[in-house]
């Protein structure tokens, strides 16, 4: 049996820096178990910038401000000490990297330079050029190569073990085998990311942002929390939901419905395109709701009328990304665009050291939830929570790791996984596949649980999810090679990603407001006194998914109304 | 006759000296195509790439003098090396990038009292034959077609990469060569190890290593029986001609592969004998019938 | 629906020739062919996509973040090796002339699973090439409470290497790691002359003997990697870089840098290389040998061997140039 003292899974920007952290002890073997090679997770994807309080650009800066814009841009659902935390030890984290190589772009004086970004009060997102969060995750994966960090590349993690109070481990599958594998760890970090591919195309996520972390704890009977919010981008490329940033816009870019009609005239006649994120989003939604989308429920951003200097000139990188994945050049044609999933604010419940209840079991990074996003994440802020709490849980496992024992583990997990996967691999099936499946939920999701929500849609989006449950039980791999099984590999993140869709549901059902990410057509207002509350699914014997609520640390700020 | 094409002709090595009767060739296959040779002598060498791994600026002032002068001639710069070809357009390619460094060139150029503008425009035997003479007027001039001939094309590497120093073809699938041997009649024969490199520019600092590689593009091609390999570039032609035997029995093998200079081919077959193209100084006998 | 809004889109029946193998199963590699309809706006990751979805979901490739940063579905479509997710297949279809492309697993690297290579080997190079940052304290403070300055201009040195996404597109297409599987291959040397030019570095000596020993003159110059790196980081620049600081830094003792010093110090006094002598300048008194292979090669097709440069009328004035550049480079206003 394979045994770590610690065993990190995951290799983003959270699961390298806690392997960087937690690998300070020479004696304690510590492990990153990843599904993909370090410097491909969807850390890499991250362009715009992390937040940190240096006041490089504008020197009257403080953590305070940093603070209070994260708890105010969270609509009053952050944990105000977790968001203290982090934004306090922002500066420490971010400095961090650059002593060890990052490449942050400069200021005139040679400091790290800071951009201006949507929601903070002052400059302070600091950058590398459009490819921050490239950098980092290299700059995080260098250093583990210098210490000698372990890897297990290509290996995916099945379920995770606990005895009740104390971790066990996991069991995870070699993918380049095929073969599953109990691995017996004092402690596990989980940090594998977010789970935006529920809604399968409509997202801006890595085709693994599937959640299997949380679905895992959810599993295992821990409690995972604020599901229902999820930030949605209003623009998103229709074929493939790659993110096109705010610059075109910001250049002068119009958004088109299908009629030719600059619609945000309707929504907001002063800002047009150019308000915040949700309104455009909800905008161009209702537009294709009604009936005014093109022929595949899009809309279209046309920068036709810039002109080719003016494109050349100013927006060379977005004008790249349509050709290259939407085959569309901007000078010519409107680019067809979607409101795209982007961030998920929820997950695995834990304290400000990534703890869950279960003793050496942690979480950090977009799988985790301490929260310091609430009901929206400000942009820069999710690079910035993936390195505090990332340090921290690499930190606290540590610890705890040097004093504990290992807690006794048998293969008993590991015969039920490998049974599960003999029974999906066994036989031809119904005939349905993985791609039918998946297809069906991301439009699910992104019909019904998307950037509008109401209660009989969630209820219809409820039955369906467990319709499309069944249809998974009926599903086959046609694939019955063991070695590099990339259909199985998608087929144990369907599972994971189908789990999940119907706890986001169930919590949106329940949330019987509007706050941050979450829209509820019919409860259009947020409510303080009934909501100012954080969701806690469980699951229940029956597996559907148990709600309760808990309340929201406020130290500092009392909620006001979110304006900006 | 029709107007002559003009060019002005910067030579590199492999023109002069040992190598001087390779310009002969030229300027009486071109004769044959209407294309007339001026010698840019006062051009120096480009430093094949090697000056660059002590100073990238003095290249760079190096090569604009050669375009230069081409400038101050008013023909386009014409260079039968590919590897020529290909410092040079990177020269002209970095200058147009970068303003900032394409006057501090000038401002180097200026104590001869030249002048590099970046408007030279830099062509190769590829795009002379294929583009500026033509097919049909190469086809015109073709009297002893080879039809019959198996061949394998081979571009060598500097023509072709990286892509955005040539605008004469797609990089990725270039043509000009098959173009031209087509229209001489030739059968072209396609073969695994064609985008190889030939490591010439290994002979010095690792020549086991270049007579490996030219060992690998030399079996790939020979493993289809073709009765020859012709390449484009005079440095390919170096290597896979006159190192041929070392390269082979170094690496274990035992096959003799006639290797030609495109413009060797191209004067067969307008009609110039072998002696005309003194295939008598190829390190593997060309022994074919032609 | 206004038409300025659906433009004319191409539709093609394409034949798709893909290379499978599973070891194990197959005794060696073969093809499949699938039929395609691939329209404009179509990338090759869309194509295999789809393939595994609707025909033959057995078909194996790695994909992960579908966006050009993660590096993880290089292949080779028509023998370029490239990233399915950002490569469109109708352009490539055009410039071949043909309605069928085929696609296959990267080179140099052994097949795990038809389009799946194990890019391990490469990775253990480059973790021997010491890809990191070791604290140089002159320049990084010893607390977190300061950042260490660094201007523009110095990050400018290497922040375009910064940009690889360790895809290996540019190991597939290297001639060098072919013929010697000993050799680095570009994106490490990229990525040792990336560390050792940033200021914050103490580990450059280390480094470069690791290059030198790995391969830092075995690289061709073919410039192939420059050609189909995604992200445009141009690694053979970086290996004439590595190569220029290397000698800069002392590694006088080996041929490729005594080629540099002939070629350069040639041009200077000649206008030329001085091509006869290149043996014995470049391998000592050894090379006599090679100088008198090539003579009696010249004397057997007749011709006179010569130990002399060959130069042009015009090629003295380069010493001025040589002059100039020294000047401005003493100067520190070297621009390059
Ligand atoms: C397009 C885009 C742009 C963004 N821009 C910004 C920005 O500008 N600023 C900002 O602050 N944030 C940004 N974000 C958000 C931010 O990038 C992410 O929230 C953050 O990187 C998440 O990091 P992570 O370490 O938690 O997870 P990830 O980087 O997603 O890593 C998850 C890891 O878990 C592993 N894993 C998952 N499942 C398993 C399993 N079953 N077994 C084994 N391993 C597994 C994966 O292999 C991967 O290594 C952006 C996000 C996107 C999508
Ligand atoms: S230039 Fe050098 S490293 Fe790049 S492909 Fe050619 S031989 Fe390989
Ligand atoms: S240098 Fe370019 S081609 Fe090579 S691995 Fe890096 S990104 Fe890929
Ligand atoms: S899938 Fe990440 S680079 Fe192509």
């Amino acid at each position: 049996m394979l045994t770590y003292d610690i065993l990190i899974i995951g290799s983003g920007g959270a699961g390298l820096y806690a392997a960087l952290e937690s690998r300070s002890e020479e004696e304690l073997r510590v492990g990153v178990l990843t599904k993909i090679y370090p410097t491909r997770s969807h850390t890499g994807a991250a362009q715009g910038g992390v937040n940190a309080a240096l006041a490089n650009l504008d020197s009257t800066d403080t953590w305070q401000d940093h603070w209070f814009d994260t708890v105010k841009g969270s609509d009053y659902l952050a944990d105000q000490d977790a968001a203290e935390i982090m934004t306090r030890e922002a500066p420490m984290v971010v400095r961090e990297m650059e002593h060890w190589g990052c490449p942050f772009s400069r200021t005139d004086e040679g400091k790290i330079a800071q951009r201006p970004f949507g929601g903070a009060s002052k400059p302070r997102a600091c950058y590398s050029a459009d490819k921050v969060g490239h950098v980092m995750l290299h700059t995080l994966y260098e250093q583990g190569i210098r210490h000698g960090v372990n890897f297990l590349n290509e290996w995916q993690v099945l379920s995770l073990m606990h005895d009740g109070t104390r971790c066990q481990g996991v069991t995870a599958i070699n993918t380049q085998t095929g073969r599953v594998h109990t691995i017996n760890a004092k402690a596990v970090i989980l940090a594998t990311g977010g789970h935006g591919r529920i809604y399968w195309t409509r997202t801006s996520n890595a085709f693994g942002n599937t959640g299997d972390g949380t679905a895992m704890a959810y599993r295992a009977g821990l409690p995972i929390k604020d599901m229902e919010f999820i930030q949605f981008h209003p623009t998103g490329l229709r074929r493939t939901g790659i993110l096109m940033s705010e610059g075109a816009r910001g250049e002068g870019a119009y958004l088109l419905n299908g009629l030719g009609e600059r619609f945000m005239s309707r929504y907001a006649p002063d800002k047009m395109e150019l308000g915040p994120r949700d309104l455009v989003s909800r905008s161009c939604e209702t537009e294709v709701r009604e009936g005014r989308g093109g022929p595949e429920g899009e809309v279209f951003l046309d920068m036709t009328h810039l002109g080719k200097e003016r494109i050349l000139e100013k927006l060379p990188q977005i004008r790249e990304l349509c050709i290259e994945f939407e085959g569309v050049d901007p000078i010519e044609e409107p680019v067809p665009i979607k409101p795209t999933a982007h961030y998920s604010m929820g997950g695995i419940h834990t304290d400000i050291n990534g703890q869950t209840e279960i003793e050496g079991i942690y979480a950090a990074g977009e799988a985790g939830c301490v929260s310091v996003h609430g009901a929206n994440r400000l942009g820069g802020n999710s690079l910035l929570d993936i390195l505090v709490f990332g340090k921290r849980a690499g930190k606290h496992a540590l610890e705890y790791a040097r004093g504990a024992s290992f807690t006794p583990v048998s293969t008993e997990q590991e015969e039920r996984d490998t049974q599960m996967i003999n029974t999906m691999m066994d036989g031809k099936g119904s005939g349905i596949t993985i791609a039918d499946i998946r297809h069906a939920m991301g439009n699910l999701m992104a019909e019904k649980v998307g950037v509008y929500r109401n209660a009989s849609d969630l209820e219809s989006a409820i039955s369906k999810l467990a319709d499309l449950q069944e249809q998974f039980k009926q599903m086959r791999i046609q694939d019955k090679t063991k070695a590099f099984n990339t259909e199985l590999v998608s087929a144990l993140e369907l599972k994971n990603m189908l789990d999940l869709a119907e706890v986001v549901t169930a919590g949106a059902l329940e949330r019987k407001e509007s706050r941050g990410a979450h829209t509820r057509e019919d409860h259009l207002e947020r409510d303080d006194k009934n909501w100012l509350a954080h969701t806690m699914a469980t699951q229940g014997a029956d597996g559907r998914p148990k709600l309760e609520f808990s309340p929201v640390t406020i130290t500092e700020f009392e909620p006001k109304a979110r304006t900006y | 006759m029709s107007e002559k094409i003009r060019y002005g002709f910067y030579s590199g090595c492999c023109f002069q000296g040992a190598d001087e009767r390779f310009f002969q060739i030229l300027q009486d296959v071109f004769a044959k195509v209407d294309v007339e040779l001026e010698l840019i002598v006062d051009a120096v060498c480009c430093g094949s790439g090697v000056i660059e791994e002590r100073s990238e600026l003095t290249s760079l002032a190096v090569n604009a003098k050669n375009m230069a002068h081409a400038e101050q001639m008013g023909l386009p710069l014409y260079t039968p090396c590919s590897t020529c070809y290909n410092v040079i357009a990177n020269a002209q390619k970095r200058m147009q990038e970068d303003p900032a460094v394409h006057a501090q060139v000038n401002e180097i150029l200026a104590e001869q009292g030249l002048e590099y503008k970046g408007t030279c425009k830099i062509t190769h035997t590829l795009w002379v034959f294929a583009q500026d003479v033509g097919l049909d007027k190469l086809k015109e001039r073709i009297t002893n077609p080879l039809n019959g001939l198996r061949v394998a094309s081979y571009y060598g590497c500097h023509t072709r990469n990286p892509a955005d120093i040539q605008g004469y073809e797609s990089a990725d699938n270039p043509t000009s060569l098959e173009d031209i041997l087509e229209v001489l009649g030739v059968q072209i024969v396609d073969y695994d190890t064609k985008d190889d490199c030939c490591g010439y520019h290994l002979a010095w600092p690792n020549n086991k290593l270049n007579m490996q590689m030219t060992s690998n593009v030399l079996e790939g091609a020979h493993t289809k029986d073709v009765d020859m390999l012709v390449t484009s570039c005079p440095l390919c032609f170096k290597s896979m001609d006159g190192t041929q035997a070392k390269a082979l029995a170094q690496t274990g093998k035992n096959f003799q592969l006639p290797v030609l200079f495109l413009p060797e081919l191209v004067g067969l077959a307008c009609g110039m004998s072998a002696e005309d193209m003194m295939l008598r100084y190829h390190g593997v006998p060309v022994n074919i019938r032609l | 629906m206004n038409a300025t809004i659906t433009p004319d889109r191409k539709s093609i029946l394409a034949n798709i020739r893909i290379q499978r193998f599973t070891p194990g199963e197959h005794k060696s590699a073969f093809y499949d062919n699938f039929k395609v309809n691939v329209e404009t706006g179509m990338t090759v990751l869309e194509v295999l996509r789809l393939i595994k979805n609707t025909q033959d979901s057995s078909l194996t490739f790695r994909a992960f973040c579908r966006s050009k940063i993660c590096g993880s579905c290089s292949v080779r479509v028509n023998g370029k090796p490239l990233l399915a997710c950002s490569t469109q297949l109708m352009p490539i279809l055009d410039d071949f002339k043909q309605e069928s492309v085929i696609i296959q697993p990267m080179r140099n690297m052994p097949v795990l699973r038809d389009l799946v290579v194990d890019i391990d080997p490469v990775i253990e190079k480059l973790a021997k090439m010491h890809p990191y940052i070791m604290e140089n304290r002159g320049r990084i403070p010893e607390t977190l409470e300061q950042e260490s300055l660094m201007s523009r201009q110095e990050l400018t040195k290497f922040d375009y290497i910064t940009d690889c996404i360790l895809c290996g597109s540019c190991y597939s297409a290297c001639s060098a790691a072919s013929a010697d599987p000993n050799y680095a291959g570009p994106l490490t040397l990229g990525k040792a002359y990336r560390f050792s030019a940033d200021v914050r570095d103490s580990f450059k000596g280390e480094r470069m003997q690791a290059a030198v020993d790995q391969g830092l003159w075995s690289c061709a110059q073919c410039r192939k990697c420059i050609n189909v790196c995604p992200k445009d980081t141009r690694p053979a620049i970086s290996i004439q870089r590595l190569r220029k600081m290397s000698i800069d830094d002392g590694i006088h003792d080996t041929p490729g840098s005594r080629r540099a010093k002939a070629y350069t110090d040639d041009v200077a006094k000649y206008g030329q290389v001085n091509k006869p002598m290149l043996p014995v300048i470049v391998n000592g008194p050894k090379g006599w040998a090679a100088i008198e292979a090539a003579d009696n090669y010249l004397i057997k097709h007749g011709i006179e061997p010569t130990h002399q440069v060959c130069t042009l009328d015009g090629q003295s004035s380069t010493q001025k140039i040589y002059a100039k550049v020294k000047e401005l480079e003493s100067r520190g206003e070297n621009k390059t």
